[in-house]
C-alpha cells in the first residue's frame, strides 16, 4: 500500500496503448468504495473512450495533457447531495475521495493517471449530456505513462503535522 | 472542424481565457505557452519551423511543469524562452 501511495504520479503523456476492460473496471470500482459523507455517494462516472470523442473533451480542457486512453468525468449528483450548510462542499470531498481511489487503483495496475480541474464545466456538460443536476467537477485521464514522472517536492511530515495542538 | 488545428488553438485559447478567471494566477503564463508550443506545431504541419523553434517547443515541453512545483524556477524558464526568441530575431 505504502509503495502505491508513494509510487504514484500525476501523468501527462501517454502511450498508445489501450486499457483492458476489466482493469478499467477494477478503477471504477475503487471509486465506488470510497467514503462519503452519510454514505450519499453523490458520485456518478461518465467513462469516455471513443478517440472521437476525447478529442472533444480536450478542446474544452486546458488541462488536460497527452492522448490518454480513457477519460473518466466524476460528476456530483445534486440529488443525492443532503441539504444542509456545508453538504456540497462534502460532496466535493466524497468525489475526491473516490478519485484518489481510482488513481491509486490504476496506479496498482501500472496505469498512469491525472487529476484535472482545468476544464469548462458547461461545455463538457453539454458535450457529454449530463443531465441538469449533475455537475461535472473532476476529470481523470487514464493510460500507459510514456514514463513515470520523478517525485514532486513534498513539504515534510514534520512541518504539516502537528500533535495535540496546531 | 473538429479535427482542424487551427481550431483546436482557437477553442485551447478561448477555453483558457475564461479558465483564467478562476484559477491560480501561474495559470495564465501556463496557458500562453502551452498555446505557444500548439502554435509552433502548426507551424511544423505548415513546413515554417526551425531548428531554433523547434528548440523553444522542446524547452516547453520539458520545463512547463514547473508551474507545479517551483514558481521561481517555472519564471525562470520563460524568461529563458525570451532569450531563445530575442536570439532568432537578432538572427543568432
Amino acid at each position: 500500500m505504502r509503495d502505491v501511495i508513494k509510487g504514484r504520479r500525476s501523468v501527462r503523456s501517454f502511450r498508445d496503448e489501450h486499457i483492458p476492460e476489466e482493469h478499467l473496471r477494477f478503477v471504477l470500482e475503487a471509486g465506488v468504495w470510497a467514503p462519503s459523507g452519510g454514505n450519499a455517494q453523490p458520485w456518478e462516472f461518465v467513462v469516455v473512450r471513443e478517440k472521437s470523442t476525447i478529442e472533444k473533451i480536450k478542446l474544452f480542457s486546458p488541462g488536460l495533457f497527452g492522448n490518454p486512453d480513457v477519460i473518466v468525468v466524476l460528476c456530483v449528483n445534486k440529488r443525492r447531495v443532503r441539504g444542509g450548510k456545508h453538504e456540497e462542499l462534502i460532496a466535493l470531498m466524497d468525489v475526491a475521495m473516490a478519485a484518489q481511489n481510482m488513481m491509486l487503483a490504476a496506479y496498482s495496475l501500472g496505469v498512469g493517471s491525472c487529476p484535472i480541474a482545468s476544464f469548462n464545466k458547461s461545455a463538457i456538460k453539454e458535450l457529454l449530456e449530463i443531465p441538469e443536476h449533475v455537475d461535472p467537477v473532476l476529470m481523470l485521464s487514464l493510460g500507459y505513462p510514456d514514463e513515470w514522472p520523478k517525485p514532486p517536492k513534498k513539504r515534510p511530515l514534520e512541518e504539516v503535522t502537528h500533535y495535540e495542538k496546531y | 472542424m473538429v479535427k482542424d488545428e487551427h481550431f483546436k488553438l482557437l477553442a485551447f485559447l478561448i477555453t483558457s481565457a475564461r479558465g483564467c478567471v478562476d484559477e491560480p494566477r501561474l495559470y495564465g503564463p501556463l496557458r500562453l505557452i502551452d498555446a505557444a508550443s500548439k502554435l509552433i506545431n502548426i507551424m511544423r504541419l505548415e513546413g515554417k519551423t526551425t531548428k531554433e523553434l523547434d528548440k523553444i517547443q522542446e524547452i516547453i515541453e520539458e520545463k512547463k511543469d514547473l508551474v507545479m512545483h517551483d514558481e521561481e524556477a517555472f519564471i525562470k524558464f520563460l524568461d529563458e524562452l525570451v532569450t531563445e526568441l530575442v536570439k532568432i530575431v537578432k538572427g543568432k
